[in-house]
């Protein structure tokens, strides 16, 4: 499984998730894009280097627009803004609010990215009225990064 | 995560990413990052593990980072 060669052929969603990505998907309020950012990529730890990460983000980024018409996507050679690759930004109504992810979304890690674009799709905030009111009053500019692995 | 990627669609002054650890080694390490999730906040780790959101929202808006 870890080589370009198996992965290319590997099925993003199994074929009993896909009916329901796509009834998530449908449920998008506004236009999301994707936009996936190229360029030269770190050495991954030994057994992973067989995998064109980049490639298969872009794959997997089309897999998903695939399955809805709310859902594009576009891919760019080191475009401003990232600090390094492959990554996807996820763009509602095709604005960059910051909302990233860095790496292959792959495994467990296809449910942050689909995650995401489920939240950039909603015109309201999923979260609480009151997480609302105390993120109205933060007066720094915060950057949170979040450490994930696929599996 | 999406705690995460929610703050940021919310406020403009928030940006979140999810950084996937085994394909950025180098910077997974100088982060300490043993589990995940492993959240870092302005370049400051400080927490693993998924919290509830008004947890979430108490440790982003800290004092520490005002």
């Amino acid at each position: 499984m870890c080589n370009a060669v198996t992965l290319g052929f590997m099925p993003i969603f199994r074929p009993e998730e896909e009916p329901r990505v796509r009834e998530l998907l449908d449920a998008l309020e506004r236009p999301v894009e994707l936009l996936v950012a190229l360029g030269p990529e770190e050495t991954p730890l030994p057994g992973a280097r067989d995998i064109e990460f980049g490639a298969e983000t872009q794959r997997i980024v089309e897999g998903i627009a695939a399955l809805s018409e709310r859902v594009t996507f576009r891919v760019e050679e080191e475009p401003p803004g990232f600090e390094r690759y492959p990554a996807v930004a996820v763009l509602p109504d095709g604005e960059d609010v910051g909302v990233r992810y860095y790496g292959l979304p792959w495994g467990y890690e296809l449910a942050s990215l689909l995650g995401g674009v489920l939240e950039a799709g909603r015109l309201e905030s999923a979260l609480t009225p009151e997480s609302l009111e105390r993120l109205a009053t933060l007066e720094r500019d915060l950057v949170i990064d979040v450490f994930v692995t696929p599996t | 995560m999406l705690l995460a990627y929610k703050a940021a669609l919310a406020s403009p002054r928030v940006r979140a990413s999810a950084i996937e650890a085994t394909e950025f080694p180098a910077l997974a390490d100088s982060m300490d990052v043993w589990s995940v999730p492993r959240i870092v906040v302005n370049g400051v780790p400080q927490w693993d593990g998924a919290v509830p959101e008004r947890v979430f929202l108490d440790r982003i808006l800290a004092p520490a980072f005002e």
